[in-house]
């Protein structure tokens, strides 16, 4: 197995470490080799914050350059933007339909929208799914699974890790109502990919 | 995750986590430290089995009083572990290098995080020279596994030694996950016992001090020895090209050497000071060059060469010196990848996006605060581009960003209030304010304040009390009335050291009351004297994950007008522009409604109470 390179872009707060945290979790359940790292900007919340997640049978390296990511998980479409020369020629995108622009961002005038940002994506990258994960988390009563829905997006599509591991590992890095509703929504997330035949 | 399966389990742990358990494996007792970026997950994850197993794990006020502690409670035989980032090793180098000459009975092991990058560090300070001022070894590690594997090691090594050991670490080992090998956990019972030895133990006699340095070059001597049994220094591969390599660096050299089958020898440091000339001695004249891939300073480079000259050889040594490897920044695969000459992959097209630097969280106090001192600026008659506003270490500091915009400085632990004072010894002839944090104010600014106090200068100084260390994940301060491990505490309260020290004025404000804290900083700001506010109010955040209901707000629609002033007056990251109007992300607003005081058109509404 080839190390398989993910990359998830999202603001601080979105919950794109925790998403990080369990891939790396079930992949070592699954008796994987594993690393993963990120880049804060700084220790605090609400600022780009990047995730990176190596999945293999043998891996050292805890990042992965630019033009190397098999996947970019976009937890907000900014940020995904902002990383989108991450992903490989071959490589694949699954963004939340969530826009948040930061403070400069909202000042530009006129500022980008959310369908410029998505079809600037898409001129660059086609290989690209809008997941309207805030929609699919509000039904569940919380938004912040957001970063769930898109876990099960991209394990329906990747089949990695394997379904029993994902659940397993969210049930032992989150508690109580939280871990309950992630993985209500990580199964939505898998569900969404069968109900709607995606593929990438 | 269970930190506490039993040995042969495999986990994903998080490079801190692998250090909490290799401590808990070497049966460690004592624990302190002061919370910094990348090394604070060590201490919040021992935190959990301070109860359990018995072991002291608590935060001190700051890394020379938590090394001080560490190592008292080491001298009784116990094994002690104090963790900081890298300027955390500033404040406690001085009892570190004291400590050398005495040495220690129970192992002490002293985590020290570098941050390459940086990343959340103020500057790239290379501690491993530290090591060899301080006169005491440095084992580094490269994954999470070793983390746990060095950290335990660490303990019997510093025993063996007698000498307090350092374990360095950067910020892609200690916040990198990986999977990690559980080994057996030591019971160690040893009773605590102090043998008084004033030649070893008090360094006034200067006879025993140079008694004690021959001691202590003699043990450095053993080191190499010592940690030989161990086999922390690896080799890999075979190849007439040698390249040197340690910590997180090592990790890029094998992944690059192994896809593209360089033919090189891969010569991994586990131990950095004492240098491994030794070891190195028996490789390095089979090498026709070397190639030396380290982060941060030529630390490595310059001790290869000392080796190689004393080995009376002249091999060609590439690296920071050579420009082979940048002085500057982390490495990676393709700096790895260009310096031994190997094609790049072209990287993606990439788009400009404007940048999203880390602002004050949505409902933080310091914002009010800020708009405080600005808004008293203005009153005042004076300009913003005047009044020197002279941060601190801490959440203030993100006042620096756009809209905010008020930090002149930001410099070092406690450093706002003694600078702030130097710019009026200096005679600078505009008011001077100082803005330091509740935890950086008792971590070091306490001295700073007993010196403009003593020396009478006119200054203001706010201290921002939010309660919490917040900026790096919500620890405890000298304030709360119980630890994270549930210890009961005696509250030490910011207000009554400061009316000890005896300011001209002593102001207690919540900054939610905005008019009131105006008020209270335009009356303070021109007065001859020194001026302390603390403005008191708990982290929003802090409140939010303690289950405090809190308010939410929103916009209205069609009473909004695009005018950005709620965005231009707070910087919220809640609130954002989307279509020319404004929008609030209800899960992120915590309901302090400083922007709907700056909408003139009334367009912003409370929605709920949520809890």
């Amino acid at each position: 197995m080839k190390p398989l390179n993910i990359l998830i872009a999202s603001v601080g707060g979105q919950g794109g470490l925790t998403l990080a945290r369990v891939l790396a979790t079930s992949a070592v359940l699954q008796g994987l080799s594993v690393r993963t790292s990120e880049s804060l900007g700084m220790a605090q919340r609400y600022g780009s914050v990047v995730g990176y997640i190596r999945i293999g049978e043998e891996i050292y390296s805890p990042i992965f350059e630019p033009g190397e990511a098999d996947y970019l998980l976009g937890l907000e479409l900014n940020e995904t933007l902002r990383n989108l020369h991450y992903v490989k020629p071959s490589g694949k995108i699954i963004v939340a339909d969530e826009y948040r622009p930061s403070y400069e961002m909202s000042m530009a005038s006129p500022n980008i929208t959310r369908n410029e940002v998505i079809s600037e994506m898409l001129s660059i990258n086609p290989n690209l799914l809008v997941i309207p994960a805030r929609k699919i988390a509000l039904k569940l009563g919380n938004p912040r699974a957001l970063n769930m829905v898109i876990l099960g997006v991209f394990v329906g599509l990747s089949g990695i890790p394997r379904i029993e591991y994902v659940e397993k590992a969210i049930s032992e890095i989150l508690t109580g109502i939280s871990a309950e509703i992630s993985v209500v929504a990580f199964r939505e997330g898998l569900k969404f990919v069968t109900k709607n035949s995606l593929n990438l | 995750m269970n930190l506490l399966s039993p040995p042969g389990t495999k986990l994903a742990l998080m490079g801190n986590e692998a250090i909490a358990r290799g401590a808990i494996e070497a049966g460690v007792k004592v624990v302190t430290g002061y919370p910094g970026t990348p090394s604070s997950e060590v201490i919040m994850t021992l935190h959990k089995f301070s109860k359990t197993l018995n072991i002291y794990v608590e935060w001190a006020i700051n890394e020379r009083v938590a090394f001080e502690v560490a190592y008292g409670a080491s001298l009784t035989g116990l094994r002690a572990m104090v963790t900081m980032k890298a300027p955390g090793l500033n404040v406690a180098s001085d009892p570190i290098i004291s400590a050398a000459y005495s040495g220690t009975t129970g192992g002490l092991v002293i985590l020290v995080a570098d941050d390459p990058g940086p990343h959340t560090t103020q500057t790239e300070q290379d501690s491993r020279w530290y090591a060899k001022l301080a006169k005491l070894p440095m084992i580094s590690p490269s994954s999470p596994q070793e983390a746990k594997e060095f950290t335990k090691l660490a303990f019997s090594i510093s025993e063996e030694l007698e000498l307090p050991i350092f374990l360095r670490t950067s910020t892609r080992v200690n916040h990198s996950i990986g999977e990690v090998l559980l080994g057996e956990v030591e019971t160690l019972s040893r009773f605590p016992l102090f043998r008084r030895n004033q030649q070893r133990f008090v360094r006034a006699g200067m006879a025993w001090n140079l008694e004690r340095h021959v001691w202590l070059n003699n043990q450095l001597k053993k080191v190499e020895e010592v940690v030989g049994k161990y086999y922390l220094n690896k080799v890999y591969g075979d190849g007439k090209l040698c390249v040197v390599t340690e910590g997180a660096a090592f990790n890029y050299v094998y992944e690059v050497i192994k896809e593209h089958e360089v033919k090189a020898k891969i010569i991994k440091l586990g131990l950095l000071y004492p240098f491994p000339s030794k070891f190195l001695s028996k490789i390095l004249p089979e090498c026709d060059e070397v190639l030396i891939v380290e982060e941060l300073d030529p630390y490595l480079e310059e001790n290869i060469k000392n080796t190689l000259f004393d080995l009376g050889l002249k091999i060609k040594v590439y690296g920071k010196t050579t420009n082979h490897i940048p002085l500057e920044g982390e490495l990676n695969t393709r700096i790895v990848k260009k310096a031994l000459g190997l094609p790049v992959e072209s990287p993606g097209k990439h788009v400009h996006v404007h940048p999203r630097p880390p602002p004050l969280c949505p409902g933080c106090p310091h914002r009010f605060t800020f708009v405080a001192l600005k808004t008293a600026i203005f009153r005042s008659g004076l300009k913003l581009s005047e009044v020197p506003i002279i941060g601190d270490i801490g959440c203030s500091a993100l006042s620096v960003y756009q809209p905010i915009n008020m930090l002149w400085t930001e410099h070092s632990m406690g450093a706002s209030v003694s600078m702030a004072m130097g710019l009026k010894i200096a005679e600078y002839d505009k008011p001077v304010v100082a803005v330091i944090g509740d935890s950086t104010f008792f971590h070091a600014g306490i001295q700073s304040l007993i010196e403009a106090v003593n020396k009478r200068v006119d200054l203001l100084i706010l201290i921002l009390d939010n309660n919490v260390v917040a900026m790096t994940g919500h620890q405890s301060t000298p304030a709360w009335d119980k630890s994270e491990t549930g210890r009961i505490l005696k509250p030490v309260l910011i207000e009554d050291i400061v009316r000890a020290i005896g300011p001209d004025e002593l102001v207690i404000v919540d900054p939610y009351n905005l008019d009131e804290t105006t008020r209270i900083m335009e009356e303070l700001l021109l007065k001859p004297g020194v001026k302390v506010v603390i403005a008191r109010h708990a982290c929003a955040l802090l409140e939010k994950r303690l289950g405090k209901p809190l308010k939410t707000y929103t916009v209205v629609d069609e009473r909004c007008k695009g005018c950005k002033s709620c965005l231009i007056s707070t910087g919220c990251p809640a609130l954002y522009i989307e279509g020319g109007k404004a929008k609030i992300i209800t899960e992120d607003c915590n309901g302090c409604g400083l922007c709907s005081k700056f909408c003139a058109y009334e367009a912003i509404r409370l929605l709920e109470v949520s809890g």
